[in-house]
């Protein structure tokens, strides 16, 4: 055999073998669990915090600290993926041959060296005995093939054949998913979106990396309602949102934890949600002039002071500022000018500090308002993990409750005498073999009784 | 009558029924351990009471879920999920020396839920998150999968407690109603795969609902990777049986490991780690 073949058939047997997919499976196990005791997504500032210098380096060089997305933890996933093929392929000869030996020849000789195997005498004549057999066997086991043999009655009965398949329903299962995640990490985003009641937003950003998406769709949060039981425990968070594409409201629907919204392949969640200031009724009193405007702002939008130039806007907004209560952030934009903020407290409007350059500042009134927090989702390759899911049930299921097992039946006119026709009976199953051997022993004691004497 | 005076009448049945099992395994007696089967039986039905009742009380008091829904309700099931399997895999196998393992996981279950200072036996209304239909199907699935594998690590302790005593196919003493080792072995595997269907089914009942509920199917969160830890050890079980040399003691020893895992990842995740399953702690 040449180097090179015997290289490449040296890793095709190494690949094969079920020795490394029983390490694979244990080495996945062993690193799964490091990732569950070292805290996952930590930052660089953290990790030198929280551990010392040689042990932050050691998680930093790893990876620990976002195992499941480090390159080693995922060329375990491939090697998982190689062996779990490799020993697929290799395993299906075998099985095909196994399937395929429909009519094996049966000589008296090779039933007794089966595992299972009985040899039961009869008074009957070959062919009642023939009759009674087959009915048994039909009726209790499965049909009975009769083979061709010229001086005996003989025949195989083969049930749960496909059975032998399930491994492989398992195995392309188990493919499927892996399958799944990856066209779901290479096609598909995962981000939130926090958008005021009234307001609307196309940008997502995402829980991984610094960026955002933007939605080929607006979408627009109508209104925010929260519910608690007597307890105070939350019962239920509900987002009133419409899809905007195209300049039209495409679709309107509630969404609750449990029941999100989907729409061009984009899934909405509820998430989150919080408190913010929706819009508040803010005077301004120019100390250089004594003249007061009063404004209503909207949170988040510019508006002009009148007969002036100068643009104010609230920015920011603290339910509880220090122990000073609320308080607003507003900055004044002037021409030529960088835009300069104060924070305004709503409770004490005496306070010195409620001005920005020549403007005194009172917040008359505010009017609260919710955001709420959306998950957004994109997973193109959900439904290849699913349909991965369901195989693996049905493969797993089938596997437990079946078996393909094989009975082979002889019967002779031995020697001639009170019991003249002798029966051999043999067995053979893929697995539970003890539950073959309580289904073997029945059939017997069956046969037995209704052929009546019996010498072994 | 309420639920609580029904599940406390369990607790204490079930220790009745250990004492049978244990007694009737020590004193090399066959009535006591059927005495001991019976026992199981009557207990899980006051029990099924108990839980119908539970349920039927949450609806009285406007909250109206299942009873599946914090440690308490989860430790009641799981008593009864490892005495059903326990119970049908005794009227399957016409074994009986094997209730000692199970009936006392299902009296220390009972005992933990009911005498633990930290656990609240409450009814309490359902947090946002868990409702939704899938919370049934989720937690039926894992614990019968649990339940399983508890009945099967029992059978592997008896199953290297046999191995350890020298190749004597009919030992005497406390050994002498416990199954041969061979069928042991094959009990063993037949649970572990009974529990690996419905772990799986767990995991991915728990991956449907999380991506209907927040968009990931996975999020290799403490609890999911412990269940998936779980499922590889019991993976790795199933594949070495087909290697060669590799039945008997070590898969035992693998069902071991196995069913401490399951323990882990069900009561470690929830006081060591935290993550999505905190309301399981409550």
């Amino acid at each position: 055999m040449q180097q090179k073949s015997g290289l490449g058939q040296y890793l095709y047997q190494s690949f094969a073998s079920m020795k490394l997919s029983v390490f694979i499976f244990l080495t996945l196990a062993a690193c799964s669990l490091v990732g569950t005791l070292l805290p996952q997504g930590t930052t660089q500032h953290e990790l030198h915090t929280r551990y010392s210098p040689g042990v932050a380096r050691i998680i930093d060089t790893l990876g620990l600290n976002d195992l499941y997305h480090t390159t080693w933890f995922r060329l375990l996933l491939v090697l998982l993926t190689v062996n779990l093929v490799v020993c697929t392929l290799r395993r299906l000869p075998k099985t095909l041959r196994q399937l395929s030996q429909r009519d094996e020849s049966i000589t008296p000789d090779k039933l007794t060296k089966f595992a299972y195997h009985c040899e039961i005498r009869s008074p009957l004549p070959r062919d009642q005995v023939e009759a009674k057999v087959t009915s048994i066997i039909s009726h209790n086991f499965g049909t009975l093939r009769r083979s061709d043999h010229s001086e005996a009655f003989a025949g195989i009965v083969e049930v749960g054949r496909w059975s032998r398949w399930m491994v492989y329903v398992v195995h392309l299962s188990v493919l499927l998913v892996l399958v799944g995640a990856l066209i779901g990490s290479l096609l598909g985003f995962r981000g939130y979106m926090n958008i005021v009641e009234g307001g609307a937003s196309r940008d997502v950003r995402l829980y991984r990396g610094n960026n955002t998406v933007t939605l080929p769709f607006e979408v627009r949060c109508n209104s925010f309602q929260v519910s608690f039981y007597d307890t105070g425990a939350p019962k239920e968070y509900r987002s009133d949102l419409t899809i905007v594409d195209d300049g039209k409201d495409a679709l309107t629907r509630s969404i609750i934890v449990n029941d999100p919204l989907s729409y061009a392949g984009v899934t909405l969640y509820q998430s989150s949600y919080g408190a913010v200031l929706k819009r508040a009724q803010v005077e301004f009193r120019n100390t250089d002039t004594g003249k007061s405007s009063t404004l209503t702002l909207q949170f988040g939008e510019a508006a002009v002071i009148p007969d002036t130039t100068d643009r104010v806007q609230m920015v920011d907004y603290q339910k509880n500022m220090g122990q000073f209560g609320p308080a607003v952030g507003i900055a004044l934009v002037r021409e030529g000018e960088q835009p300069k903020g104060s924070w305004i407290l709503v409770n004490l409007p005496q306070f010195h500090g409620n001005k920005i350059q020549n403007y005194q500042i009172q917040v008359l009134k505010t009017e609260d308002g919710y955001y709420t927090g959306l998950q957004v989702k994109k997973d193109p390759g959900v439904w290849v993990v699913y349909t991965g899911f369901m195989a693996m049930l049905v493969g797993i299921g089938m596997t437990f409750y079946t078996s393909h097992r094989k009975l082979w039946v002889w019967a002779d006119t031995a020697n001639p005498g009170k019991n003249s026709t002798r029966i051999l009976m043999a067995g053979k199953t893929s697995k539970n073999p003890v539950a073959f051997e309580r289904e073997f022993n029945e059939l017997r004691e069956r046969l037995e009784n209704d052929l009546k004497s019996r010498v072994t | 009558m309420n639920s609580s005076l029904l599940l406390s009448i369990t607790t204490f049945a079930y220790l009745v029924c250990a004492i049978f099992y244990l007694s009737g395994v020590i004193f090399r007696h066959r009535p006591l351990l059927i005495a001991g089967g019976f026992a199981g039986l009557g207990t899980l039905l006051i029990q099924t009471a108990g839980i119908l009742l539970r349920w039927k009380e949450s609806y009285d008091l406007g909250y109206g879920h299942a009873p599946l829904s914090n440690l308490y309700e989860s430790l009641v099931f799981a008593a009864w999920a490892i005495m059903l399997i326990y119970l049908i895999f005794e009227y399957k196998t016409k074994q009986h020396a094997m209730g000692v393992f199970p009936s006392i996981f299902s009296f220390l279950a009972m005992a933990y839920a009911s005498f633990s200072t930290q656990i609240d036996s409450k009814i309490q209304p359902l947090v946002p998150a868990l409702k939704s239909n899938w919370l049934i199907a989720h937690v039926v699935a894992c614990f019968l999968g649990y339940a399983a594998f508890a009945v099967a690590a029992g059978v592997s302790v008896l199953y290297l407690a046999r191995k350890a005593s020298p190749a004597n196919p009919h030992p005497k003493g406390m050994l002498a109603l416990i199954p041969e080792s061979r069928q042991l072995d094959e009990f063993n595997y037949q649970l572990i795969l009974f529990g690996f269907l419905w772990l799986s089914l767990g995991i991915i009942t728990g991956s449907v609902w999380a991506n209907s509920a927040w968009g990931s199917y996975w999020s290799w969160d403490p609890k999911e990777t412990w269940s998936l830890i779980t499922w590889l050890i019991y993976a790795a079980l199933l594949h070495s049986r087909s290697v060669q040399g590799w039945r008997g003691r070590k898969v035992a020893w693998l069902s071991l490991v196995g069913f401490v895992c399951v323990l882990f990842t069900y009561f470690g995740v929830n006081f060591l780690l935290s993550g999505l399953h905190s309301y399981a702690t409550q």
